[in-house]
């Protein structure tokens, strides 16, 4: 006699299950993808998601204890199930409480450059004009240290920043000797070209441990028709610049960014190997945005959502390949989406973060003191729209510019479990608002989504690496690789 | 020409047909009303933005099923939603 119930003792046997909260999307005719509260997922063909529905699936399903083990359905008794959810909900949204972490200065809108789809940059001799004064930045350090983020990021951008040098190794000075008694974890980037740093100036990024965000559009010829500048040396430049900041500032204290123009479309793979060929193991293939110059030049008009999706998605692919021969290289846009698929984590990207990062998580001060609620906000202003516009170092308290209506309205009309066609879309838990896009580009925070080009390029995204998951295992493993770093 | 569609509204209900409706603003412009025992859809397509105007009012019909699906969820699940946030935010200090 056995001292033990049979395994049959302990399966449900009824079939009788409680569902939990989840959406669901439609891949292709015969699929769909179910997400629940937090992001996870799972695929179904559509008769087990009506079975499930329906509580017709039998717990002799393989389809039954996925979805119970990713809390789908539940049985009696099932209160794990709950408290894991709300455990991975609190984790999710943990980051909102610490409020603004990355702080912009606008040191000067002067610049050496004149690319096609800049949105702010001056070719201006006329120091005070377009630089920030001393005076200007003082402030801005007084709102940056009242976050109550424990982590602060301070961001030098431009125009060129590095033409404005002075003002950084002011700010860094000053804000290095306030948080003496704040003891924060402060943390600096400088956004620029690289075209003109000295070693003096990279010796100083060194000392202080300023990290470098450089730009990179691609092989010599495309780099240098995107972005223009007097010698048309412009790759030259980054290449040495590159070389002599990694010799002084360290390896990894320089990164790059590239911007989709109209002539990179043809040539993912060429910026690609360039990435490669410089050492950096990873590019984020960044569409234009819908400001300034890019506007202006049509830049923007160009190529539409669809053509951006066939670019990131050879990108994509020749990315996996170079992935499967052995090269360790990340796609940073699809990195982000995978992180919130495949972890609990948020990885506290503005443009995807619900509610919007705008003023929460970013904030950015002007040359001339104006606090806008994000980058995005400020290049609007410069097309004579300004919405986004929290107020005035010199004029405007803290209280007044976090509090301002213009920035409470866009973050509440736009949270998107509240918003029409978001509420009910699988694809929610790992999308964000964008208020100022959708304001840009629609006329509200809000837009009409069907309509909109953000939710068609997150939307398409999701579903090619959705799509790549469900079919090619090696992949999904290099993706677990890009998500779980250490 | 404007297509009419009759939906039974023991079948479709206002919420789901406006939500698909919603969803193909893009294609289809939709005018709902409500007869008794009926929702009424008058459908056109959006000039120069539909070439097969047959095969979008189908991914139309499609989606107003999985409408209703979503909503059926949504109503089932309710109680589980409330309850998971007011876990997730029991130590926060900030519920009333």
């Amino acid at each position: 006699m056995s001292k033990f119930q049979p395994i049959t003792c302990y399966t449900n046997q009824t079939s009788q299950y409680e569902l939990l909260p989840f959406r669901f999307e439609a891949l292709g005719d015969d699929d769909v993808v179910v997400t629940n509260a937090v992001g996870e997922f799972s695929f179904l063909p559509r008769p087990k998601l009506e079975d499930l529905v329906a509580h017709r699936l039998p717990p002799s399903d393989p389809y039954y204890s996925r979805l119970r083990a990713k809390h789908f359905l539940r049985e009696s008794g099932d209160q794990a199930a709950l408290e894991l959810l709300a455990l991975k909900t609190r984790t999710k949204y943990a980051n909102l409480r610490n409020f603004t972490n990355l702080h912009l200065f606008v040191v000067t809108l002067r610049c050496d450059h004149s690319c096609q789809y800049c949105q702010v940059s001056r070719q201006s001799e006329d120091k005070a004009a377009f630089d920030m004064t001393r005076e200007t930045a003082e402030k801005g350090l007084d709102i940056v240290f009242r976050s109550p983020n424990q982590a602060i990021k301070i961001e030098f951008q431009g125009g060129e920043p590095l033409l404005n040098f002075d003002l950084i190794r002011y700010i860094v000075e000053k804000a290095e000797k306030r948080n003496q008694t704040e003891s924060r974890n402060l943390q600096f980037v400088i956004t620029t070209t690289l075209a003109l740093a000295t070693d003096e100036m990279l010796e100083f990024c060194r000392d202080h441990g300023i990290f470098l965000s450089s730009s990179l559009d691609g092989p010599e010829d495309l780099h240098n028709k995107n972005r223009p500048r007097p010698g048309r040396d412009s790759h030259a430049r980054f290449v040495a610049g590159l070389q002599r900041a990694r010799d002084i500032v360290g390896y990894d204290g320089v990164s790059a960014l590239m911007t989709t123009s109209p002539s990179s479309l043809g040539r993912v793979k060429d910026i690609i190997d360039e990435y490669v060929k410089h050492g950096f193991d990873g590019i984020f293939l960044r569409h234009l945005s819908p400001y300034g110059f890019a506007l202006k030049t049509k830049s923007y008009q160009a190529y539409n959502v669809e053509r951006w999706l066939e670019f990131y998605k050879e990108g994509l692919d020749y990315i996996l390949e170079l992935n499967k021969q052995g090269i360790r290289f990340t796609e940073y846009y699809s990195s982000l989406l995978l992180t919130k698929m495949l972890t609990a984590n948020d990885p506290g990207f503005v443009d995807l973060m619900n509610p919007s990062g705008a003023g929460i998580a970013a904030v950015v001060f002007n040359y001339d003191g104006d606090v806008y609620a994000s980058d995005e906000s400020r290049m609007l202003h410069e097309m004579g729209d300004s919405t986004f516009r929290l107020g005035n170092l010199a004029k405007n308290t803290y209280e007044e510019i976090f509090t301002a209506d213009n920035l409470l309205t866009a973050l509440e009309d736009s949270f998107t479990s509240s918003v029409p066609m978001c509420s009910d879309c699988a694809f929610e838990p790992w999308c964000g608002a964008d208020p100022v896009f959708h304001h840009a580009m629609h006329g509200d925070a809000v837009g009409r989504k069907p309509e909109s080009e953000f939710c068609k390029r997150m939307m398409g995204a999701s579903k090619y690496l959705l799509n790549i998951m469900r079919t090619d295992q090696e992949a999904e493993e290099i993706f677990m690789q890009w998500v779980n770093r250490c | 020409m404007t297509q009419k569609l009759e939906l039974d509204a023991a079948v479709y209900s206002l919420e789901a047909v406006q939500k698909a409706a919603y969803r193909f603003i893009d294609r289809l412009t939709v005018l709902i009303h409500q007869e008794p025992g009926k929702v009424v859809c008058g459908i056109d397509p959006i000039a120069g933005r539909v070439i097969a105007v047959e095969h979008v009012i189908d991914d139309f019909k499609r989606e107003l099923l999985d409408q209703q699906l979503r909503l059926k969820i949504k109503t089932e699940t309710e109680p589980a939603r409330n309850l998971i946030l007011a876990y997730a935010f029991s130590r926060t200090g900030l519920q009333g």
